[in-house]
């Protein structure tokens, strides 16, 4: 690696990282006006030196830059450690919302500093062991569960789909290999709904999320062009994702990466629910008596700003009771899943859904929907890991199919 | 000696650091352009008891300590005057250690943030009052109590927060840990004054600026939350300076009308702000409009406990502002251009004008040179801002150009208000001499313009020095009282050019 290739990515950030005034609000920042209450989860989670959030990260990176520091394995961890949440973005005096971020200061994208530095990272060969396997995987079995290409759709024994259709449902990677059941629910929901859609099997490959947060620019594009092209074959005006990874990824990243607008509409399923429900062509009778509280997923809520249809679809359901976390909205506690972090340090990603699993309690309720298969997955080993085995965790789909009128 | 051993055995493996990327990112202040200083170790304590192990080892062996809160002072309060040391980030230590409604008291560790603790107090009806410092959701309150800080809000009804402090715990610079107030009496069991048992010490500790010893605990004064509250903006289309003086004044003589906050945006910070409109921005939208040339506002916040008494008051503040000529009331709600009501009802903290720092452009930041001066001197302090600006043009443009000048003014206690006047520079290497130059000149223009530091740290500390603002009997006993707590001067050394081999 020559030295101008040496941190290339944060060094198209630079502008960005030296801006950072310091103030530190993204380390512990409370604001019960708005709901604030706390920011970094990786921080509370941690020995709590300065670069655990996100203005010592801001710092590292202004050293690095300036040549007075050298990335170690030690501080790689550090950086991989983060959920890459956004939280610390939502409270930043220069991002935290239109009334501060003004043009001629300098905005702050932390997320995307975290990222470009990973991306760093595993150019000089500091990636996570763990990380570097599933990105084999991907390159391999385009998944990262090491399960082969053609059980993607072992779930659906053997139903076929039309060759095109208006609508498409993108499954991903964890849904079908490890939640098959919530595939199955998309699947059933979409078939009540009596619209006319398909899948994209056997051209559907992982949405390349891993490798973008994991710092794995590279394979990133290349499954973002290969999944563009798979469905623009597929002739579809509309590409309904439940994934709130995989959602993030088409409407965030591609178009980023692929620099230029996708020919097609994305949405998540809880919108495009909603809007079957508005329409009349779902119809969601049955009594549902659920008191619960709705989890926020990073990359729905912070990252694309669906707070509200999720909560609407809800109350389309008779009988739910939704009481909202203290945390919610822009505000959510992270359930410590993201960026990596559960596969490459597993524990600290329970640990941080335990907060959100105590959280749900402090308010007397049992039960905490959401609507992204990785958060289910870490909320459910979080409430094992407190041995609350009265505690529930169920995703939307659970709530959507068992109210429809059969 | 061992050091980086001898500190795991007291605080853990865990909590000690001598890694190059901790220690670089405790090495900077908020005015993160400026020379970088890292210490030796950091050190994250959980006990008093560590603490005070620590500090046996560090006066043994005459090494720097470096108390560090939140990390959010302006004036380089928290960093080595020069490489080495050992900071102490207390934000490990951040519990609510007692919540006495019968004395209407908190005691807490002094690594808890402002922000934590009275959204603990306001959920159960009762705030510190005067809210910290601007930065309060970051800041702590041990930094709070050793800057004198003001800003967070409840400045022009409580005053700085140090007036609420009625004890602390100390860890002085041999290890020894003192409480001070009524808790110094063994008999006395929960602390509620700082009068009684001899002179006031525990002011010995408070505006300090961390030199005298390590805060670790305080006990502070609460007081129930005003049901109701009003707000009012005005824009002010002459001679600002004078007329928000004289209103300012005429508020004070008028007596108790439950001012809690007052501020003053001058032009230049209502012009940036016009400069950065955003459509969904309708406080700003709505001063685009109607104050098109960016007149100066001003706005109020008052605190009643009942509605006729707060009409009252509203109608009277109202009275006091409109009898100037050229100023203008904007309507209540926020959609009216209401900015005071915004701060509390939408964007819940007085923290806005942190955004003026980037004012300058891209990777611009502050070099504070904030101050105290009582209300009636502020057209003067405004002339001699003028003054010095003139004077160093060429300079100011060299550096950028960088913007010096008031970003807003505040109510404090009784009199004061607190000047947030200063520089906003490039945080580029290529101007760091030149920014360091303007700033030291700036903080010494301000001490011999009659300013009172805000929060000094270590710039302003100096400039007091280095302006020759103290006599010679005053200072040696500074130094006196100073080197009686702390021998070897290793506690925040440099400040005042005070401890270390300096």
């Amino acid at each position: 690696m020559t030295e101008s290739e040496r941190y290339k990515h944060i060094k198209k950030l630079k502008d960005m990282i030296i801006s950072c005034s310091g103030i530190g609000d993204c380390r512990i920042g409370f604001r019960p006006t708005v709901g604030r209450f706390g920011v970094c989860p990786s921080y509370e989670h941690s020995p709590g030196f300065e670069p655990y959030h996100a203005r010592g990260k801001l710092r590292v990176l202004y050293g690095i830059l300036e040549g007075t520091l050298e990335p170690s394995e030690e501080l790689a961890r550090i950086f991989f450690q983060c959920p890459t949440c956004g939280s610390c973005h939502a409270i930043c005096h220069q991002s935290y919302d239109e009334n501060i971020n003004w043009f001629i200061c300098n905005y702050i994208d932390h997320t995307k500093a975290w990222e470009a530095f990973r991306a760093d990272l595993v150019e000089m060969g500091l990636a996570m062991p763990r990380h570097k396997e599933l990105i084999q995987s991907i390159e391999e079995n385009h998944n990262p569960y090491f399960e082969k290409h053609e059980d993607r759709i072992k779930w659906l024994s053997g139903r076929q789909f039309p060759e095109k259709a208006d609508t498409l449902y993108y499954m991903g990677c964890t849904e079908p290999y490890r939640l098959p059941e919530y595939a199955q629910k998309m699947v059933e929901i979409l078939d009540a709904s009596g619209i006319e859609y398909t899948i994209a099997h056997p051209d559907e490959w992982c949405c390349g999320s891993i490798a973008l947060r994991t710092g794995h620019l590279k394979i990133a594009k290349e499954l973002a062009e290969h999944n563009v092209e798979a469905i623009q074959k597929k002739g579809v005006k509309n590409v309904v994702i439940h994934c709130a990874g995989c959602y993030r990824t088409f409407v965030k990243d591609y178009p980023e990466i692929l620099g230029k607008e996708l020919p097609f509409k994305v949405y998540h399923a809880t919108e495009f629910f909603l809007d079957l429900v508005n329409q009349g062509k779902l119809k969601l009778t049955k009594n549902i008596n659920k008191k619960l509280s709705y989890h926020d997923p990073c990359h729905i809520g912070r990252a694309a700003e669906i707070y509200e249809p999720p909560r609407e679809l809800l109350k389309k359901i008779p009988g739910i009771e939704l009481v909202e976390l203290k945390r919610n909205r822009e505000n959510a506690w992270c359930c410590g899943a993201g960026g990596g972090v559960k596969s490459a340090f597993p524990e600290l990603a329970v640990e941080i859904a335990q907060d959100r699993i105590k959280e749900a309690e402090e308010i007397g309720v049992n039960t905490i929907v959401t609507a992204c298969p990785f958060c289910v997955r870490n909320l459910r080993d979080s409430a094992q890991s407190l041995k609350k085995n009265e505690f529930n965790v169920i995703d939307i789909l659970d709530l959507v199919t068992d109210a429809i009128e059969k | 000696m061992d050091l980086l051993k001898t500190i795991k055995e007291i605080v853990g493996p865990d909590y000690v650091s001598d890694a190059d990327f901790i220690r670089q990112s405790y090495g900077k202040g908020i005015a993160g352009g400026l020379i970088e200083k890292r210490p030796d170790y950091v050190v994250r304590p959980h006990s008093v008891e560590e603490i005070s192990e620590i500090l046996k080892v560090a006066n043994k062996e005459k090494i720097p300590i470096i108390p560090r809160g939140g990390g959010a002072g302006l004036l380089d309060g928290v960093l080595p005057p020069k490489e080495g040391g050992i900071v102490l980030d207390m934000t490990g230590m951040d519990e609510i250690l007692d919540f006495n409604e019968d004395n209407l008291t908190v005691t807490v560790q002094c690594g808890i943030t402002w922000a934590q603790l009275n959204t603990f107090l306001m959920e159960r009806g009762y705030y510190t009052g005067s809210l910290g410092p601007g930065s309060g959701m970051s800041a702590v309150i041990g930094g709070g109590l050793s800057h004198h800080s003001v800003g967070g809000g409840g400045a022009a009804k409580y005053g700085a927060v140090t007036r609420h402090c009625v004890g602390l715990k100390v860890v002085l610079a041999n290890g020894d840990i003192i409480t001070t107030g009524s808790g110094a009496s063994k008999y006395i069991k929960e602390p509620f004054s700082r009068w009684g048992l001899g002179p006031d010490l525990t002011s010995i500790f408070l505006g300090d600026q961390g030199i005298m010893g390590i805060k670790v605990e305080a006990t502070l004064l609460i007081y129930p939350k005003p049901k109701y509250r009003s707000y009012r903006t005005f824009m002010i289309k002459r001679k600002a300076p004078k007329v928000v003086s004289k209103i300012l004044l005429d508020y004070r003589k008028a007596g108790d009308l439950g001012i809690y906050d007052a501020f003053w945006l001058p032009d230049l910070s209502v012009a940036a702000g016009l400069g950065l409109i955003v459509s969904e921005f309708t406080v700003f939208k709505l001063w685009k409009e109607v104050n098109p040339k960016g007149k100066d506002v001003f706005f109020y916040t008052c605190e009643a406990e009942s509605e006729e008494e707060l009409e009252q008051n509203v109608k009277k503040l109202n009275e006091l502002a409109l009898q100037n000529k050229g100023v203008e009331m904007f309507g209540p709600e926020i959609e009216d251009g209401n900015i005071a009501k915004w701060h509390y009802e939408k964007n819940g903290h007085w923290q806005i004008y942190h955004g003026f720092w980037g004012a300058a452009g891209r990777g611009s930041i502050p070099q504070t040179a904030e101050h105290h001066i009582p209300i009636h001197q502020i057209p003067q302090m405004m002339d001699a801002l003028s003054k010095w600006e003139s004077e160093n043009q060429d300079l100011l443009m060299k550096a950028g150009p960088a913007i010096h000048g008031l970003g807003s003014a505040l109510l404090c206690d009784h009199t004061t208000v607190e000047m947030d006047s200063g520089l906003i520079v490039f945080n580029k290497p290529e101007f760091r001499e030149i920014n360091e130059k303007l700033w030291k000149s700036n903080l010494e223009m301000v001490v011999r313009s009659g300013g009172m530091p805000y929060m000094a740290g270590m710039r302003y500390s100096r400039a007091l020095i280095d302006a020759g603002a103290f006599s010679d009997p005053y200072y040696n006993f500074l130094k006196a009282v100073k080197y009686a707590l702390d021998p070897n001067g290793i506690i925040s050394p440099g400040k005042f050019y005070l401890g270390g081999k300096e």
